[in-house]
């Protein structure tokens, strides 16, 4: 994966350099949710965002109809634009790792990096929380660097039912991530953006990952719901 | 994507557009001011050109502190140690204190009757007031996953705005009798106006055929929610009308550039609103 490489910030495939990265195989996602609430408890993420999600498209034609869900999270990029836009350097990559990480204490809520996400990865975290003091400054998944260098996996993977979310360093020949990559056909998202994703669907049919045409025409019922969400930021 | 999905909100609201239009205002009014001093027409507008510059700046300056969520930390743009040159925004911020800087010097000397120094702070600060719609083009243009925001028209385009909506206001502080300032005005909006015209058809064109994202945008943005907005107001009102009455008789009059001044500056307001806007709406669905 190195020939991918184009800017000096990118370490995907660097000898000597870790690099960790996901894989969800959606196989195995039964959309129990069960990361979200993990990834809520161990961050205590506040009601309305999410450091990640699983949204999902009923596909197919009745009687053949299956939930295909696409959880989803910080993809933490090889080449990340929230890196760059940020105008206080309040985003930065770890070189070692390649984790996308936030410095709460420089941001000064621009919402650059969130206009500048492909991903719609990146939240603003609202004025009041129960027991957290950092509010008002921009949020996201940080793929649990704080336990991943304690040697655990992320709390998404760690509580994974179905064994559907992998973790690890992609650097490492012997990880199971590694293998998945290279040896099945895997899929990122939105890759016409260059922003070299690090998280790689297994099973991603990008016919319903994609934009649809439903956005020009929205439901009334879903606009009234989006107002409203929208109001209580 | 899906039939089910959490709600993303649009980073970047209204006020933004607000800030965009008042910031191009008083970059094109100080440039005005600035070109008193080599261009006798505009001496007149030398000193209230300048004023409504700086009250603008003001106002732009406090309406982007103000959409902060961490509004003290807007020093942060200022520590060598945090800024991060690679943003746009990192430019506009050290742009901005600059040209409010040279603004303060640039009064301070005109006070003091110091033509000489007054000369070379307009220069400066004509410079300066350039970067000004040029970096808020750049803000919008880097993001490279939003449609209609990211191409290379953007800066250009909001030079275009600026110099169009600075002749607007500057039509209502100049009077009918200074004919030479009038008719500089007059032909400063026609050529602005018709460049920003030129530049909407290439920014539709390249929307309509940019892949889904692109092509969802166009449809929004042209029959869609921004409809009204982006062709009613930007276009047809803002746009077309002002040019076409410009080119006639009841257009090289004092009360018909006016006029069509007015009605630029709606047209200034709309597009760079649905611009914004524009670029962000199908991304909350994702």
């Amino acid at each position: 994966m190195s020939e991918l490489r184009i800017s000096s910030i990118e370490t995907r495939g660097m000898p000597g350099k870790k690099r960790y990265a996901m894989v969800i195989d959606l196989r195995r996602c039964i959309g129990c949710d069960a990361c979200m609430v993990a990834c809520k408890a161990e961050f205590d993420v506040p009601l309305g965002v999410f450091r990640t999600w699983v949204p999902y498209k009923v596909v197919g034609k009745y009687p053949n109809v299956r939930k295909m869900f696409l959880p989803r999270l910080c993809n933490h990029c090889d080449d990340p634009p929230c890196v760059r836009a940020c105008p206080v350097g309040a985003t930065y990559k770890v070189e070692d790792g390649g984790f996308v990480l936030q410095r709460y204490e420089r941001c000064i809520g621009c919402k650059a990096c969130m206009a500048s996400c492909p991903y719609n990865a990146r939240f603003m975290l609202p004025k009041h929380r129960t027991y957290t003091d950092i509010t008002r400054v921009v949020d996201k998944c940080t793929f649990c660097h704080h336990r991943v260098t304690q040697g655990l996996v992320p709390a998404c993977v760690q509580t994974c039912v179905g064994r559907s979310r992998i973790f690890g360093d992609l650097s490492d020949p012997a990880s199971e991530v590694s293998y998945l990559v290279s040896t099945l056909p895997t899929q990122v998202l939105r890759p016409e953006e260059g922003t070299k994703p690090h998280v790689f669907y297994i099973g991603a049919d990008r016919n319903h990952t994609e934009i649809g045409r439903k956005i020009y025409d929205p439901q009334d019922v879903m606009e009234l719901e989006r107002s409203v969400f929208n109001r209580n930021i | 994507m899906g039939d089910y999905n959490v709600f993303h909100i649009m980073p970047w609201s209204g006020s933004y557009a607000i800030y965009f239009f008042v910031i191009g205002i008083s970059a094109a009014m100080f440039f005005f001011s600035a070109m008193s001093w080599y261009r006798p027409e505009f001496k007149t507008l030398r000193m209230p050109a300048f004023y409504v510059s700086f009250v603008l700046l003001a106002c732009g300056g406090l309406l982007l502190i103000g959409d902060l969520t961490q509004p003290l930390r807007f020093l942060n743009t200022m520590n060598p140690a945090y800024l991060n040159l690679s943003s746009p925004l990192a430019w506009g911020a050290l742009n901005l204190v600059s040209f409010g800087l040279v603004s303060v010097a640039y009064f301070l000397t005109m006070r003091k009757n110091d033509e000489v120094m007054s000369r070379r702070l307009a220069v400066m600060g004509a410079l300066l007031a350039l970067g000004l719609p040029i970096y808020t083009g750049f803000d919008l243009t880097v993001h490279q996953n939003r449609p209609v925001w990211n191409t290379p028209l953007m800066p250009v385009l909001f030079v275009a705005l600026s110099i169009l909506s600075g002749a607007a206001v500057a039509s209502f502080i100049a009077k009918a009798k200074e004919e030479k300032l009038v008719v500089m005005l007059r032909s400063l909006m026609l050529w602005s106006a018709g460049a920003v015209a030129a530049m909407l058809v290439s920014l539709l064109g390249t929307t309509a055929y940019g892949g889904s994202g692109s092509e969802l945008t166009f449809m929004l943005m042209t029959s869609g929610s921004l409809g009204v907005i982006f062709v009613g107001l930007g276009i047809l009102v803002g746009t077309a009308t002002p040019i076409a009455m410009l080119l006639t008789p009841y257009g090289k009059q004092h009360t018909g550039i006016m006029t069509a001044g007015a009605l630029l500056l709606v047209g200034g307001m709309a597009l760079r609103y649905s611009i914004l806007i524009g670029g962000q709406i199908v991304q909350t669905y994702f």
